[in-house]
């Protein structure tokens, strides 16, 4: 190990010292700056995976829509499954109906599901709590957690729907009937606005309810994992028939904007939280520089003994470097120690201030996710290691200026 | 002439302090040769201190030149190799125990291995303080402190040591004992040295004295 490596380390941890304080403050500084780094991107991560998951699992990694109506499922879907990529294509219609439980009606959203293809592409099965997919037929129909909370039904409890076709009759004075179904099933995505206000039906209840015949309004397509779905979306938009006036737009596509704010928020939070290192990097300049100043006759030493100005400046760059790698360390043990105690934390906190449920129904999650993207952890890592360096460079830039005859007169 | 270890040639040097320049040396000359010791003293002043940085390549002359057995390179670069410097004030490094003080000026002329560390512990046993070894500067006296400078000056085998005033801040017993081995140590080893001393007696222990007035060198 050369010369100035080793006086670094011996500066930081001198010999005989149980506890070098100093080397403690200043890689503790650092060390929290990294920690709420890596707490913070977690989190802000956890929550965009979660969020692209629900997305993936609720629309498929592509959705297929045209204009109005598509008249030939069948051929569409031959069409698409053919496509290099793609693994599973399922039909749907959607609309709005009014459903009515103990005379108290309420307006969810509804999905026309195909039960012979939906499990190709959306993992149902995976989130339906009471009951079975396999129970859902015409007369019965599944509704999200929150709904079925709300307006106090249970699986076996029978709801009456209306749909807007229906409504339409009334005005011409028919008399119409609601359709009684069942409730076979509820499922619960964890996606706070998914589960308040949807029901799903078998395709064939919701193309009566809506009048549609054998008409969709559009496809869901899962591809093979791990494939571009930008390039199986082009791949299908070349496949599918010009004249059918449909288009396949990825999952990214289709949330775009959703998902810019999502990584503009964690840009955001990470120059922020930066900052803190960057702080923590002015401390560590001071705490070397007042080095510089009190260890000048041992700097003008090591000229006599035979050291260059290269290698003392060096000597007080690695100190700052061996601070940052050590804060990193530290940092990283701190955040990745909190975030597995993340959700006890939450659990007391709820607890003790009693906001549980508030906080499900602002956060739309009940437990906190966390994902750190090797790629930001290196983004941290490398980041917090330039800028301790950095903080090296002006005490080391002092320490080199040093004129060993000068130093050495240094009373 | 290769038996000259060290030359200096009509050195000159000046500072400037304010508006008035003060010439400190003015046309120095000296040789020192191998294994030879020679004191220079001076009033407080007289550019001592200076004229031993010159000769240590730690500062640039006015004009005139220093060689280093018949060299003109005096840079960083050979410096550890070539000479030990000890001065009044010990100048250990404090976060480092003695041993590793030692060990220190060989880092600096290269890889650090048990040989090395064994080297340097029979230097610290040379200069009496084997026990000490693992003590840090702050748990050691100053004529301890002092020796462990002596053994890191001699380390790597110098062929030249520069001391300036190394007894100044030892009572005179210590002091005594310092300059004798550092007597001692430099004639079993054939190294030259250069003492700068305020004391009488220290000198004359040297085999050549000499005396610094009015910026120039003059023998004793
Ligand atoms: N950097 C400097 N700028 C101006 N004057 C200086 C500088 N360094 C030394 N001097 C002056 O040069 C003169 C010689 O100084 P030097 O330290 O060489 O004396 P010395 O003989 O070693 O004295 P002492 O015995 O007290 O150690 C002194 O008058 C000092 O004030
Ligand atoms: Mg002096």
């Amino acid at each position: 190990m050369p010369w100035y490596l080793y006086l670094a380390l011996k500066q930081l941890f001198p010999t005989g010292k149980k506890f070098p304080f100093f080397t403690a403050i200043s890689v503790l500084g650092v060390a929290l700056g990294v920690a709420l780094l890596v707490v913070s991107i977690s989190v802000m991560g956890g929550f965009g995976h979660e969020i692209r998951r629900m997305i993936v699992d609720t629309q498929g990694d592509v959705q297929i829509r045209g204009s109005g109506l598509v008249n030939n499922p069948k051929a569409i879907m031959g069409l698409v499954a053919k496509v290099p990529g793609v693994t599973g294509v399922t039909p749907f219609a959607e609309g709005v109906v009014m459903l009515e439980y103990n005379r108290k009606p309420i307006f969810p959203g509804i999905q026309g599901i195909d039960l012979t293809h939906i499990n190709d592409v959306i993992p149902l099965t995976r989130y339906i709590h009471n009951g079975t997919l396999g129970d859902l037929d015409d007369d019965t129909i599944i509704l999200s957690s929150q709904l079925a909370y709300s307006i106090g039904a249970n699986v076996g409890d029978k709801v009456q729907i209306s749909s807007p076709l229906q409504l339409e009759k009334l005005k011409n004075d028919e008399v119409f009937l609601p359709r009684e179904l069942t409730i076979s099933g509820i499922f619960e995505i964890g996606h706070q606005q998914l589960d308040s206000s949807t029901v799903l039906v078998t395709l064939r209840r919701m193309q009566d309810l809506y009048g549609l015949g054998n008409a969709v309004h559009g496809f869901d397509v899962k591809i093979v994992d791990g494939l571009d779905p930008d390039v199986v979306t082009r791949r299908i938009n070349a496949a599918l028939p010009p004249a059918s006036g449909l288009e396949a737009r990825s999952w990214m596509e289709l949330n775009q904007d959703f998902l810019f704010v999502l990584q503009l928020e964690k840009n955001l939070i990470f120059i922020l939280l930066l900052f803190i290192v960057v702080v923590a990097a002015f401390s560590v300049t001071s705490s070397l520089l007042i080095s510089v100043v009190r260890k000048t006759r041992e700097i003008g030493l090591l000229g006599a003994l035979g050291g260059s100005p290269r290698e003392v400046a060096l000597c007080f760059c690695f100190q700052g470097l061996l601070i940052g790698v050590s804060g990193t360390v530290c940092g990283l043990a701190f955040g990745f120690g909190f975030l597995h105690v993340r959700n006890d934390i939450l659990h007391l906190f709820t607890k003790l201030t009693g906001s549980q449920e508030a906080l499900e129904r602002f956060y739309q999650f009940s437990n906190v996710p966390a994902y750190l993207q090797p790629g930001d952890l290196l983004l941290i890592i490398a980041s917090t290691i330039v800028i301790s360096t950095m903080a090296g460079i002006i005490p080391a830039w002092r320490a080199a200026r040093l004129k060993p005859v000068e130093a050495l007169r240094n009373e | 002439m290769s038996n000259v270890i060290l030359e200096a040639r009509a050195l000159r040097k000046t500072y400037l302090s304010g508006d008035r320049r003060l010439e400190v040396l003015n046309d120095v000359a000296m040789t020192v040769a191998r294994g030879e010791s020679v004191s220079i003293r001076g009033e407080s002043g007289s550019g001592k201190s200076t004229l031993l940085h010159l000769l240590a390549g730690l500062d640039q002359p006015d004009a005139g030149e220093v060689l280093w057995a018949g060299s003109t390179d005096t840079g960083t670069g050979r410096r550890a190799k070539f000479l030990g410097m000890v001065f009044q004030s010990f100048y250990l490094i404090p976060e480092l125990d003695a041993l590793e003080n030692v060990v220190m000026a060989m880092r600096m002329v290269g890889p650090v291995g048990s040989a090395e560390r064994d080297r340097a512990k029979a230097m610290l046993a040379r200069v009496g303080l084997a026990e000490r070894a693992h003590h840090v500067p702050a748990h050691l006296s100053g004529g301890e402190r002092q020796r462990v400078a002596v053994a890191r000056a001699l380390i790597n085998s110098p062929q030249l040591i520069l001391a300036d005033e190394p007894t100044g801040n030892l009572d005179e017993k210590t002091g005594d004992a310092v300059i004798a081995l550092l007597l001692q140590l430099c004639a079993e080893t054939q190294t030259a040295l250069v003492l700068v001393t305020h004391n009488a007696a220290h000198a004359a222990k040297t085999s050549r004295s000499l005396l610094m007035h009015n910026g120039a060198l003059n023998t004793a």
